[in-house]
């Protein structure tokens, strides 16, 4: 138990009321390991989004609980979740991941500037330097390319030394050379760092890269896959569509 | 088209609703205005027409200009009774009395006139005024008639004795009725007095003399006979009129006042309407810009640019009709307030309903639509332009845009630079709308070269913002630069608020540092006797009685008193002020004499100014022929052309001069020096005792008086700022305007910072900063643009004024303009607070 950087018991997330409600979530119990890196996978609706929103502190559950550490998300204010997430979470989203009027370095520090701290000089340079975007620093999103951007994202969520980085879908808008670019610094990021890595995706290659692929399925969890290999990915999913 | 402008509308409204905000004030100010002056009208005129519908003819000494008229010999009465056919024959005898309250304080004369009527018994059908039931009309010496709003506002009821300060000197009276002008308590503020008929004359110094006759004709008579062998016993200067004339003629003086109110009203209400202009143009920008890819796809599927200015267009009228429509019903609820707030301080007028005509509801309407429709066509005509193409992705603005703005935006401030030099300097008859239309224009040529600024003002003046705010500094500095035409066009409305209030402020400081200089420079009094407050020289004074008592001390060496009056050169020239002042007058002035000898100065000469003399083309030696305003004309011979501001009037002439000529018998100005055997003290004190009995005499040395005319411009800028006020208002909910717009826009980014760890007091934070730049902005812009109108104000008009720049006042004003973009950014701040993570990243 205590190697879990993060999990969900008995979580239940229901959208909406009575006749239109949709349960996104249904008493799911999962939890993610320190250190390793894991992949999300089902099909369209499954819950994946939801998932990562709630054990991130941006939305709440129904019922059950969510854990970051020790932390139980439900005792939290919004101050609090605001402040942990900050502290303890980073983020890659599939898109809009950057401020437009900061450079990229302004980005890659915003979440320790907003804290007041300062940031480590030298592991930003590790972090920029492992993600190649030394040169483009300066730069302000709108001179950025898609993968860069999303690099720029991934530098932002790892250079605060998150207990946990989320990545929803981070390499879906990317063509597959700058996907499998991107993917290749998060599986560095776990190998070399020791970071904990948690990332949805849809695409059986990239969800290779990840030490666990656990399958969702109507907001249940309905398998789990170690060291996966793309072929052993594509095998899941093909025996869960049927 | 109009489905979709609807739905358009519908969808937006709660971006429009503070585009309908700007617009239903600055409407209902100008439809407010109009209600308000209408009423007061319309109540005057029954008033007026109700009162003289009881008399038939007046007959009354001739007044062609002014507020004064030629008295009549009493003796005219009896000839006038002489005549067959005349049933009621009323003389009445008119003059200045102020009544002075249980505290020894004058009551009224600042500003509406102290009034007071004589009454003679069968004269109350014939009085505008009605007694309060029970009480009596005076019919003894000693004996007053009071006004009701005085009585009220002063607790004084019938049986009191108060003092009332007239020409004779002050006196105490027993209040023996209370009167009202019809339901109203007051006329406008005016306060009243009624004595008995030859008490009135003995008071206001009329012995022998009347004001006017009223009469009455028995049935069957020919009217037009009688008033020409009435006609023919009178002498000059002396007339009579039919009843519908007289009030023609007391209905103009009024309309006079009323259109003085209502021009002050309409001035405030043209600058909110301006400023919301502004708002209104910038909404319709954003959100059209907001709207690129919806009106993009518009385009794409097959709709004409022109389909689409059009349909913004449309918008724009739908938001015009029914804002317009509110803000006229908001302006009825004003004029109402209005109408409180003056009978609150004392203005009352007489009763009845509220006047809402036609012509206010076709101006407010036209006023609204019209400048919204003018501020939508730009953003409306930009939306045509938006190529299909937008649908798909981002388009740039070119850059071509800045040097054309550059040069727009000098074209238009040059243009109404020129305007305003032309109005300042030159002695033109429209001067004044040149003047106000040159400013508009700056302002809008500022406006338009503001966001070539924007983006390096936010740059300099947050510079400080990221050290102390941090990042969230950073980012506000950033937004308030990013669209640079945004914050310029949010700042330029306030700009317009805060460079009036910085022109009044440099006009009164100016004003002030000329008092100052003049009094220092060329009084060599050492006390002067002033009324107490701000009053109108044509309906207020000293009682010449105080004069005659400080000649009697020996403590002083000189009085010299001065009194003012009306005259004009020609029938159709300019009204100007003449003084009538004592001798001696040489002795607390410095007149500089530049052309003649003060010596000449003697009865039926004159002093005249030497821009006055230059505009006559005269000198020294030559005469000149006056009109005063009983008609009569006056032939007088220039003694002495002087320089200078000292007197401040373009004509003198001697006091016996002026009372053979001139009807007002009181007193403006009193000037004493001391003896050289006693100290300035003994002497002070000897004055002080002396006016003392006179509760409006105001005694003071050279800096009292210097600190009491400071405070009266103080107190009437005070006035103004808080009248334009009103503008800064619109302003700053233009600022909350665009603020919630870019909010809105920014919400993905907003929601980002919050799930990377932004809390919401950052996110308030990040806004009200941006606000606080955008307002100061607007504040500096403004203080510029205020400062260099004032300055070059001051410099035109020269004449009393000294430049003086009153910077701690100013920065006082950019310091609020930042209090006032704090509070502007609570609901735009609260709206980002709240703005929800999961909406803000989620990929459509
Ligand atoms: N805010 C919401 N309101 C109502 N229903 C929602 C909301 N968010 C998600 N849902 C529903 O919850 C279910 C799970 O959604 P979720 O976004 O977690 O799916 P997902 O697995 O991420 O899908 P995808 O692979 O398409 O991103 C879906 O049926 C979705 O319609
Ligand atoms: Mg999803």
């Amino acid at each position: 138990m205590s190697t879990a950087a993060a999990r969900v018991a008995g979580a239940t997330k229901v959208f909406g009321e009575g006749e239109a409600s949709v349960t996104a979530l249904d008493d799911l119990t999962v939890e993610f390991e320190q250190g390793k890196f894991t992949a999300i996978m089902g099909p369209s609706g499954s819950g994946k989004s939801t998932l990562l929103h709630c054990i991130a502190g941006l939305d709440t559950l129904t019922a059950g609980s969510a854990l970051i550490g020790e932390v139980n998300l439900g005792e939290l204010n919004e101050k609090d979740l605001t402040l942990l997430r900050r502290e303890k979470v980073g983020f890659i989203f599939q898109a809009f991941n950057l401020i437009p009027t900061l450079d990229a370095a302004e980005n890659i520090t915003l979440p320790i500037d907003i804290a007041g701290g300062d940031p480590d000089q030298t592991w930003f340079d590790t972090v920029v330097d492992t993600i190649g975007i030394t040169d483009r620093l300066s730069h302000r999103p709108s001179e950025l390319s898609g993968g860069q951007q999303q690099r720029v994202a991934a530098a932002r969520a790892l250079v605060s030394r998150p207990a946990i980085v989320f990545a929803d879908e981070p390499s879906g808008n990317l063509d597959s050379k700058s996907g499998a670019e991107l993917l290749g610094f998060m599986r560095h990021a776990v190998d070399e760092f020791g970071q904990t890595i948690v990332m949805v995706t849809h695409d059986p290659n990239g969800a290779a890269y990840a030490d666990r692929i656990v399958f969702l399925a109507d907001g249940r969890l309905v398998g789990e896959l170690l060291d996966p290999t793309a072929d052993q990915v594509f095998e899941h999913l093909k025996s869960m569509g049927d | 088209m109009f489905k979709i402008a609807l739905r358009s509308v519908l969808l937006h409204k709660l971006r429009l609703t503070l585009t309908a905000v700007a617009i239903i004030l600055g409407v209902a100010f100008v439809s407010g205005t109009f209600v308000f002056t209408d009423s007061m009208k319309a109540s005057f005129d029954d008033l007026f027409e109700d009162v003289n519908s009881q008399v038939d003819f007046y007959v009354r000494g001739t007044s062609e200009f002014g507020s004064s008229a030629a008295t009549l010999e009493e003796s005219i009465v009896d000839s006038i009774r002489s005549i067959d056919g005349l049933d009621v024959v009323v003389p009445s005898v008119d003059g200045i009395a102020q009544l002075v309250d249980k505290a020894g304080e004058p009551i009224g004369g600042a500003g509406p006139p102290t009034l007071g009527f004589s009454y003679l018994p069968g004269g109350e059908g014939l009085s505008p005024l009605d007694i309060r039931q029970g009480d009596s009309w005076p019919t003894e010496a000693g004996q007053v008639v009071i006004d009701a709003f005085a009585a009220e506002a002063n607790e004084l009821s019938v049986g009191d004795v108060i003092d009332v300060i007239t020409p004779i000197g002050v006196e105490p009276f027993e209040i023996v009725g209370i009167a009202t002008f019809g339901e109203a308590d007051n006329l406008l503020g005016a306060t009243l007095a009624v004595f008995e008929f030859e008490e009135a004359q003995r008071v206001f110094d009329m012995e022998e003399m009347i004001s006017s006759v009223s009469l009455t004709v028995g049935g069957g008579v020919d009217r037009t006979l009688l008033q020409a062998s009435i006609a023919d016993l009178l002498p000059d200067q002396v007339e009579i009129v039919t009843a519908e004339e007289q009030t023609d003629d007391e209905l103009s003086e009024v309309d006079e006042g009323i259109g003085f109110i209502n021009t002050i009203l309409l001035v405030i209400a043209g600058v909110a309407v301006f400023v919301g202009a502004f708002i209104i143009q910038n909404t319709f920008r954003i959100i059209v810009a907001q709207r690129t890819k919806e009106l993009a796809m518009l385009r794409a599927v097959g709709a004409t640019g022109r389909q689409v200015t059009f349909m913004v267009g449309l918008e724009a009228l739908i938001v015009a009709l029914v804002a317009s429509a509110v803000g006229i019903g908001v302006g009825v609820l004003l004029a109402m307030g209005i109408k409180a707030a003056f009978t609150a301080f004392g203005f009352g007028f007489p009763g009845g309903p509220l006047t809402i005509r036609a012509r206010t509801i076709i101006v407010g309407m036209a006023v609204g639509v019209i400048v919204t429709l003018i501020s939508a066509l730009l953003p409306a005509r930009k939306a045509s332009k938006i190529p299909p193409i937008a649908a798909l992705r981002d388009v740039a603005t070119s850059a071509k845009d800045l040097s054309r703005r550059l040069v727009a935006g000098l074209i238009v401030t040059s243009l109404g630079v020129v305007l305003l030099a032309v109005g300042l300097l030159l002695d033109l008859e429209n001067a004044i709308s040149m003047v106000g239309f040159g400013a508009l224009l700056t302002f809008v040529g500022v406006s338009i070269l503001a966001p070539l600024f924007a983006r390096a003002f936010a740059r300099t003046a947050g510079k400080p913002l990221p050290r102390f705010a941090g990042t969230i500094g950073r980012l506000a500095q950033e937004n308030a630069m990013r669209k640079p035409r945004r914050t310029a066009a949010t700042a330029s409305s306030l700009m317009i608020g805060v460079a009036l209030v910085s022109v009044i402020a440099v006009f009164s400081a100016s004003a002030k540092a000329g008092v100052a200089e003049v009094f220092e420079d060329d009084f060599t009094t050492d006390f002067q006797v002033a009324l107490d407050g701000f009053s109108d020289p044509r309906f207020t004074g000293l009682s010449p009685a105080l004069t005659d008592d400080l000649r009697q001390l020996d403590e002083l060496s000189v009085v010299a008193r001065m009194r003012i009056g009306e005259y004009r050169v020609t029938g159709d020239s300019a009204e100007k002020f003449l003084l009538g002042v004592d001798g001696g007058i040489d002795q607390v002035v410095r007149l500089e004499i530049v052309e003649g000898s003060f010596a000449d100065f003697r009865d039926g000469a004159a002093l005249l100014f030497e821009d006055e003399a230059e505009l006559l083309g005269v000198g020294a030696g030559d005469s000149i022929t006056i009109e005063v305003p009983s008609g009569a004309m006056l032939d007088l011979d220039i003694a002495a052309v002087f320089a200078g501001d000292a007197l401040g009037a373009p004509l003198v002439v001697t006091m016996p001069t002026y009372v053979e000529h001139l009807t007002f018998r009181l007193d403006r100005f009193i000037f004493a020096l001391k003896s050289p055997d006693v100290t300035e003290s003994e002497a002070r004190a000897a004055v002080d005792a002396v006016a003392g009995p006179y509760p409006n005499a105001n005694v003071t040395n050279t800096d009292e008086l210097i600190g009491d005319i400071e405070e009266q411009i103080d107190s009437l800028l005070n006035l103004l700022v808080v009248l334009l006020g009103f503008a800064i208002l619109i302003a700053l909910l233009g600022i909350v305007n665009t603020l919630v717009l870019s909010v809105s826009e920014r919400k993905r980014e907003i929601g980002l910072l919050r799930a990377v760890g932004t809390t919401r007091k950052q996110v308030k934070q990040m806004i009200r900063w941006e606000s606080v730049l955008i307002a100061v902005f607007g504040g500096v812009l403004g203080l510029v643009v205020g400062t260099t109108l004032g300055v070059a104000t001051v410099a035109a008009v020269g004449q009393g004024l000294k430049v003086a720049i009153p910077s701690g006042q100013l920065i006082t004003y950019v310091v609020a303009a930042a209090l006032g973009g704090v509070i502007a950014a609570i609901p735009p701040s609260r709206a980002a607070a709240k703005t929800n993570v999961l909406d803000a990243i989620a990929y459509e």
